[in-house]
């Protein structure tokens, strides 16, 4: 079998131009309608980078400086390096159109005490084209998985000079994916808690590749090495790692027992006063939740973690519990 | 991959066309095909042109869908007219209607628009038997689509009547497609039916 | 940079590993690069030096639940640069594309069994392709046999070549290691020393439950209740500030 397949006009054998995506082609010597059959392929656009290297540094500074990093990261952080990529990313237009029924449930009270339940019926249009990004490639440590702006100057201009990552993932995956989403984001939309009748049809009407310049910043810390990523065409900075400090994780947890521990007594007091026991219980579990949130920075707040990645997932307060547990068993 | 000259299935003349079309015309014969998965030849009806649009005339195509539905039932909360019953006659709940989906490119607001819009107001038209030279808008939407999106057209005119809707049975066969191609005047507020 | 031969005029055309058409310099005709039918060699070029590593395990092992001040005990044995392989098909599956990744060599390492073709800038390998020294891991495992098991027709069959920093460390007198991508400093570790979360917790718990019991206080006395609150703001605030560093 050979690799290289002539593409040439089958009618008076010009040289033929194709651009990926398209079925439908012209010949440009002979005027031919023509037709690419099987993968043509997908329409790909790569965006020019907008930003230098001192724009990049000057961000990632400024960024150091916002959240509850380092106090002293401005002045230990060292820059280390500094260079532009391009990533690639599935970029799909998903039309839903359909009706999603049923009703919402409210709950009052009249004079007496007496509770209510009043059923508001609910007819919800969905007809909407979603727009989604999704990384064509493993992000590995970059904290990037999808675009937060698709948008800037459409060129192929720095397309040698910058390294480019390769798509390694399906693109009838990411059409699929975006099915899936499209109708997640249409029930959302809808917005309906009791569903009765829903009748909804997704379309997937293009998929399309794009490059996009994203500039990766390496920089120490004392012994430590941390990252970020920028963006090459709006200069905002779009993940990174950052130190934390531990005053600031102090403060988190001193914070949070307080707050949330007056929470929960102010709603025991207040919930035996009355026979609503959704009062004690209310105060109770907005304490608990004041409490984990504040528990997690405390526990976790070393290192900050900005962006798409991995391990910020794993950050869940019950698994960590559950692994203590688990250890006191043992 | 391949690439192949388009050529008309029916008389083999090849087809030339300027615009990306996912419609293939062929102007000697007058037979229309699409290729999406093989090479079909399709039904297609071009309406004539009221006399009195001469300017600007434009043709618009139509996925027309011959489907058979039936609403088994239907429950809404208040309101009481049935759109749907009426539309079909008689308070029938059952029947032929033809749905319109429009197959050129559209945004969702002008799909519904042209979408409910023709189904509600089913137009009639006397047929001609070519385009007289009158620009086509291409077709992007594929059969498969069009097919799809009855589902919607059905619903929405059952949800737009009074009342809301609650709960709705119904079974849609479609028998028939067809690209109609429609004529319109393209004016300063944009289309302009030409009937 | 691989080439082709012009199907038109025979010249020889440079081709990009993920380029679908190319132009032929000369004659301008331009070619479809079938890949179905054959076997490529990519690799990913190292875009991480050894102190880029190094730093990159130092922050990893400072993470929150790594053991306390791992990353200054940690004693590193050794930092070796190496390439592994993976196999990468993208198959055609009743008109979808599917992509499987298999494996190419066998490993203990941790991560490399996640099969994934880590992002970078593919590049065809070739004798010219630069290794930057570092040891090729072989690929022990053959790729035919996963042809003739994958589902749907083939589109594209690579071997992949993607560069690792093997980190071997010791801490309290037992031996660990951490694979590290070097196209993003993606840190792979399997067991790693970690660090309790039992003073967190405690002093998180027992701060609520002063603060709860302080609260309910107030009501018959408040000034012991406000007196008490104040020093146990005080006294969470010196705890967990000592926890936070030093545990």
């Amino acid at each position: 079998m050979s690799l290289s397949v002539g593409l040439n006009c089958p009618a008076c054998g010009g040289a033929i131009k194709v651009n990926e995506g398209e079925h439908v082609l012209n010949c440009q010597y002979c005027g031919s309608t023509l037709w690419a059959e099987g993968d043509a392929g997908v329409l790909t656009v790569a965006y020019k980078n907008m930003q230098d290297r001192d724009g990049v540094l000057r961000a990632t500074e400024q960024w150091w400086r916002k959240g509850l990093k380092a106090r002293d990261l401005r002045k230990k952080g060292r820059l280390l390096e500094c260079y532009p990529i391009y990533l690639p990313f599935w970029s799909t237009v998903t039309r839903v159109a359909g009706w999603i029924c049923g009703y919402e449930e409210r709950t009052y009270q009249d004079r007496d005490g007496h509770s209510h339940t009043e059923r508001i019926p609910k007819e919800e249009m969905v007809l909407n084209d979603y727009n989604y990004t999704n990384i064509a490639c493993d992000p590995g440590d970059l904290g990037i998985k999808r675009l937060r702006n698709i948008g800037g100057e459409a060129s192929f201009a720095d397309f040698e000079s910058i390294p480019t990552f390769e798509s390694t993932t399906s693109k009838d995956d990411s059409v699929n994916g975006s099915k899936e989403k499209a109708l997640q984001d249409a029930r959302r939309d809808a917005g309906v808690p009791h569903v009765t009748f829903e009748k909804v049809t997704i379309i997937p009407k293009s998929i399309s590749q794009i490059y996009y310049p994203v500039w990766v910043v390496r920089y120490s810390y004392g012994e430590r090495m941390y990252m970020a990523t920028v963006d090459g065409v709006t200069g905002n900075v779009l993940s990174g790692r950052a130190p934390g400090d531990p005053l600031y994780q102090s403060l988190a947890v001193t914070g949070g027992t307080s707050l949330g521990g007056l929470i929960a007594a102010a709603g025991l007091i207040v919930g035996a006063g009355s026979d609503d026991g959704t009062i004690m219980f209310g105060g109770v579990i907005v304490g608990l939740v004041i409490l984990g949130v504040t528990y997690m920075f405390f526990r976790h707040g070393s290192e900050i973690i900005e962006g798409d990645f991995e391990d910020k997932k794993m950050k869940n307060p019950l698994k960590d519990i559950g692994i203590e547990l688990g250890g006191l068993r043992i | 991959m391949k690439v192949v000259q388009i050529k008309c299935p029916r008389c083999q003349q090849p087809i030339n066309s300027k615009v990306k079309d996912l419609a293939f015309y062929c102007s000697h014969c007058r037979t229309m095909h699409v290729r999406d998965g093989g090479v079909n030849v399709i039904d297609f009806d071009i309406a004539e042109f009221n006399p009195g649009a001469q300017q600007d005339r434009v043709y618009m195509p139509f996925w027309r869908l011959f489907t058979n539905f039936n609403i088994n039932q239907s429950k809404s909360a208040g309101g009481a007219i049935y759109k749907l019953g009426k539309f079909l006659g008689g308070g029938s709940n059952s029947g032929n209607v033809f749905i319109y989906i429009p197959a050129w490119e559209t945004n969702v607001s002008e799909f519904k628009h042209w979408a409910i819009g023709l189904t509600e107001a089913q137009p009639m038209y006397s047929l001609r038997n070519d385009f007289n030279n009158i620009e086509r808008t291409p077709t992007v939407v594929t059969r498969e689509e069009a097919t799809q999106m009855a589902d919607f057209v059905i619903v929405t005119m059952e949800a737009e009547k009074p009342g809301t809707l609650q709960y709705l049975d119904y079974s849609l066969n479609v028998q028939d497609t067809r690209l109609v191609y429609m004529p319109y005047v393209r004016g300063q507020n944009g289309f302009a039916p030409g009937l | 940079m691989a080439s082709l031969k012009c199907t038109k005029c025979g010249a020889s055309v440079e081709f990009d590993t993920g380029d679908k058409f190319v132009k032929c310099s000369y004659c301008s005709s331009q070619i479809f690069i079938d890949r179905s039918g054959a076997g490529f060699y990519y690799a990913l070029p190292f875009a991480m030096n050894e102190n880029d590593v190094v730093g990159v395990f130092r922050r990893w092992a400072g993470g929150s639940t790594r053991a306390k001040d791992l990353d200054k005990l940690a004693q590193i044995s050794s930092v070796k640069k190496q390439y592994f392989p993976v196999y990468l098909f993208k198959r055609d599956v009743n008109g979808a594309e599917q992509v499987f990744v298999e494996p190419a060599g066998s490993t203990t390492l941790p991560g490399l069994h996640s099969l994934k073709v880590p992002g970078g800038d593919l590049k065809v390998f070739d004798d010219k392709f630069d290794t930057a020294g570092a040891e090729m891991i072989k690929p022990d495992i053959e790729m035919a046999p996963y042809l003739s098991k994958l589902p749907g027709t083939a589109k594209e069959q690579a071997l992949v070549y993607f560069p690792i920093w093997k980190i071997d460390y010791v801490f309290e007198q037992k031996a660990y290691v951490v694979v590290v991508s070097a196209t993003s400093g993606e840190v792979f570790s399997g067991e790693f020393p970690g660090r309790s979360s039992g003073a967190y917790m405690a002093v998180a718990g027992i701060g609520f439950v002063a603060f709860l019991v302080e609260g309910l206080l107030a009501i018959g006395s408040p000034v012991v209740a406000g007196v008490l609150m104040a020093a146990t703001i005080a006294a969470v605030f010196i705890a967990a500030n000592y926890v936070a560093r030093r545990m």
